[in-house]
């Protein structure tokens, strides 16, 4: 059975205590706890650089404001830093720096300097690599994933991408779906 | 020890509880309703109702890391990362590992919370009564040892606690899951319901579908709020409206002002007097400052977890009882059992995609075993039930693997057109005389004690079990009209459903149980045991609602027998 649908067992049945909206990197099949001590950092510009590789996983779109408003820039490193063992941060660090590494060669210049169709263009070469293997962690798959858990967790994500009901009152099992009703957001 | 005679006085109650969970919150409500003045010996911290549900009312995004665990929070709970319970927004209620080791001799899965409520605050809910078949089950297929008890003792006892507790639920007149005094149901689903409705005519209704019984209150109810459809009832409820020692059982003690609860207070072990055969009371190492202390009592109520009773009464060594208290038998800390799970099936729903769900129920559905009854014959014996579910999915098989953009999160913010309805089965595990706990003195805990061993394992009547709570579910989803049904076996280790029970049990011969009908040690006649301990077998029901009942019946009988001079 895959990881996808144990998750959602898990949550049908345990009554949704794992947050549907990740795809649930954050489990421990792949994320073994380690007592190494963190041994990434992350500065400013790389900050900068995350939330832009965010926003364009979730961008700003009509229905609501995207991964970058949300704060993922902080989030993600944060996240990396806190929760994540140690060979997984070397993971993500270092296939950011080979993601630099990769813009400066083919384009000579930064992530954050290229225009957006070429940031893309940078993105989607990553995602190819990355699906030739998509239970083997890659800096592309671990910020994918925090970005999707953040932003969905996110006040943006939860009030204005979908919809909260904090204090929903009551039950009804049978309610009418009008086409294009955001999902409730927990 | 000297003891001065004031601190004695002070230190001496008519009954002494050892726990504050759900069966010692109700030995605390009982024995004070019935005019004792009891001590409420709880070895954690103290949680005030409502003031002490930190995470209950925080929205999402307040979460510093969306609910997951930081790597020192994973060093530090090594068992209690092991599965779903412990989480961001629950972190405070369960224990750190490193303080209170134990040891496997195989894995079993300890989840351990050290507080005022106990498993209480984060229990379940599922509520149902054993049925005659399950108390006669040991008798017939000669498993374990009779029950010493029948449905009809302990039926009253039934009625009693959910009446207090507030149990929603559907009459269903199903003969191994009797009904009970309910409140209103949850509403099934329009998936739940269509499921159901095939299912059971498929089946020409010799298999149920009913909406999950559980302690969540439907209507206020002795003071308490109703279900606010939050389905955060793991945080604690800031609306009362589920059972827990905080909610329920506290306040009625409290009302009679005869409790004391003294938090902080760990039981090492109870203090047997070889004169008059009978416990005195208990020593404590008081958690914060290593201090120990005694306190006595007429009578004492063990109801610190099944392991965590079991631990206090094998510690509790004497010249007369030189393997723990009332131990003659030997079968303290053996027979211990778990529910075993995380086996299944599940599919998609398709024709209901006008439809949504509005608010979270904090419930499933439940349908109550059917094997080895009615002609039913399987290739093992007793037999499982399911909980489960369906709701319209949050994501979309359509979307691409690793996609993103625009298109890609506009998706994401609506529910799939497609629902999920899911069977996860509850199996019952038979007792096993070698399934056991002993105490380890190669370690030590973080005051000094030495810690419990665990020796568990499934066997082959639960792995041929497991086979049929897949293919059953599958074969009951797909008669329902469920498509895609795949079937799934997660693993599971004993102690994963956090229904521990068994070590300590009753039993009509003192020569092969611990306890007596009444949950009365046989061998010391003024300790009483009534937390999952005290099982003989364990159904595939939930456990807890039992736990209820027997703890009130239990009461009923100590209050009498002392009334009479008999303790």
């Amino acid at each position: 059975m895959d990881r996808r649908r144990a998750i959602k067992n898990l949550a049908l049945v345990l009554g949704g205590v794992i947050s549907a909206t990740t795809v649930g990197i954050l489990i421990k099949d792949i994320i073994i706890p380690d007592n190494e001590n963190s041994n990434v950092s992350f500065s400013a510009t790389d900050e900068e650089l995350l939330a832009e590789f965010a926003d364009i996983i979730i961008p700003t779109t009509k229905a609501a404001p995207g991964a970058k408003a949300a704060g993922l820039g902080a989030f993600i490193p944060m996240m990396i830093k806190e929760c994540y063992p140690a060979d997984l941060q070397q993971t993500f660090a270092t296939g950011m720096k080979e993601m630099e590494e990769k813009c400066q060669e083919q384009y000579n210049k930064n992530f954050t300097a290229l225009s957006p169709e070429l940031r893309v263009k940078i993105m989607e070469e990553l995602r190819t690599e990355s699906l030739v293997d998509i239970k083997k962690p890659s800096f592309f798959i671990l910020a994918r994933d925090l970005t999707i858990l953040g932003y969905f967790s996110s006040e943006i994500g939860c009030t204005q991408a979908r919809e909260y009901l904090p204090v929903p009152g009551r039950y009804d099992g049978n309610a009418d779906y009008k086409p294009g009703q955001k999902a409730w957001a927990t | 020890m000297n003891i001065n005679s004031n601190l004695k006085e002070e230190n001496t109650y008519d009954a002494i509880v050892v726990g504050s969970g759900i069966s010692g919150g109700w030995a605390a409500k009982e024995l004070t309703e019935k005019g004792l003045k009891v001590l409420m010996l709880e070895r954690g911290m103290n949680i005030e109702h409502i003031k002490d549900y930190e995470s209950a009312m925080k929205n999402p995004w307040e979460f510093k890391h969306a609910g997951k665990l930081t790597e020192e929070q994973k060093r530090t709970h090594p068992v209690q990362t092991r599965d779903y319970p412990y989480n961001e927004a629950t972190e405070k209620w369960w224990v750190n590992d490193l303080e209170c080791p134990y040891t496997e001799d195989k894995r079993f899965d300890w989840y351990r919370g050290f507080h005022v409520g106990g498993k209480s605050l984060m229990w379940g809910r599922q509520s149902y009564r054993f049925s005659d078949h399950n108390f006669e089950d040991n008798a017939k297929d000669g498993h374990g040892n009779d029950w010493p008890i029948r449905y009809k003792d302990i039926a009253p006892w039934y009625d009693y606690a959910e009446k207090f507790a507030g149990i929603s639920g559907q009459a269903e007149n199903w003969p191994l899951l009797p009904d009970g005094v309910f409140l209103p149901p949850m509403d099934l689903n329009c998936v739940e319901k269509s499921v159901k409705e095939r299912m059971e005519k498929h089946y020409n209704r010799t298999r149920i579908l009913t909406i999950g019984r559980t302690a969540n209150l439907t209507v206020p109810h002795n003071g308490r709020g109703s279900c606010q459809y939050r389905n955060l009832c793991s945080r604690g409820c800031p609306f009362g409206a589920y059972f827990s020692t905080q909610s329920a059982t506290l306040p009625a003690a409290m009302a009679t002002k005869r409790l004391t609860v003294r938090p902080y207070s760990i039981v090492n072990h109870i203090i047997y007097d070889k004169d008059t055969k009978k416990a005195k009371g208990v020593m404590v190492i008081d958690a914060e400052t290593n201090e120990t202390m005694e306190f006595y009592a007429k009578i004492v109520f063990v109801n610190g977890s099944t392991l965590g009773s079991t631990f206090i009464l094998l510690n509790s060594t004497s010249e007369a009882h030189p393997e723990g208290l009332g131990n003659a038998s030997g079968q303290l800390g053996h027979n211990l059992m778990d529910h075993h799970f995380r086996c299944g099936a599940s599919g998609s729903a398709e024709g209901f995609e006008d439809k949504y769900t509005y608010g979270r129920r904090a419930n499933g559905i439940y349908i109550p075993r059917y094997q080895n009854v009615s002609g039913d014959k399987r290739d093992y014996l007793r037999g499982f039930g399911y909980q489960g579910g369906a709701s319209r999915n949050p994501w979309h098989e359509e979307v691409a693997e690793l996609a993103f953009g625009g298109d890609f999160k506009d998706k994401m913010s609506l529910p799939a057109d497609t629902w999920n309805m899911g069977l996860g089965g509850f199996g019952e595990m038979l007792p096993y005389y070698e399934n056991k706990v002993y105490i380890n003195h190669d370690k030590k805990d973080k005051w000094g004690q030495p810690v419990l061993a665990i020796d568990c394992e499934y066997k082959e009547n639960e792995k041929k079990m497991r086979i049929d709570m897949m293919n059953d579910a599958a074969e009951m989803l797909e008669a329902s009209g469920i498509k895609n049904v795949q079937t799934y076996d997660n693993d599971c280790y004993p102690g994963m459903a956090i229904h521990e029970m068994g070590t300590a049990r009753m039993g009509n011969d003192p020569k092969t149980s611990v306890l007596n009908k009444w949950n009365q040690m046989h061998e010391v006649n003024n300790v009483f045991v009534t937390d999952g301990s005290c099982m003989p077998s364990i159904a595939c029901q939930n456990p807890s609602l039992t736990f209820m009942a027997l703890t009130a019946r239990a009461c009923d009988y100590a209050v009498k027998e002392l009334n009479k001079g008999n303790i």
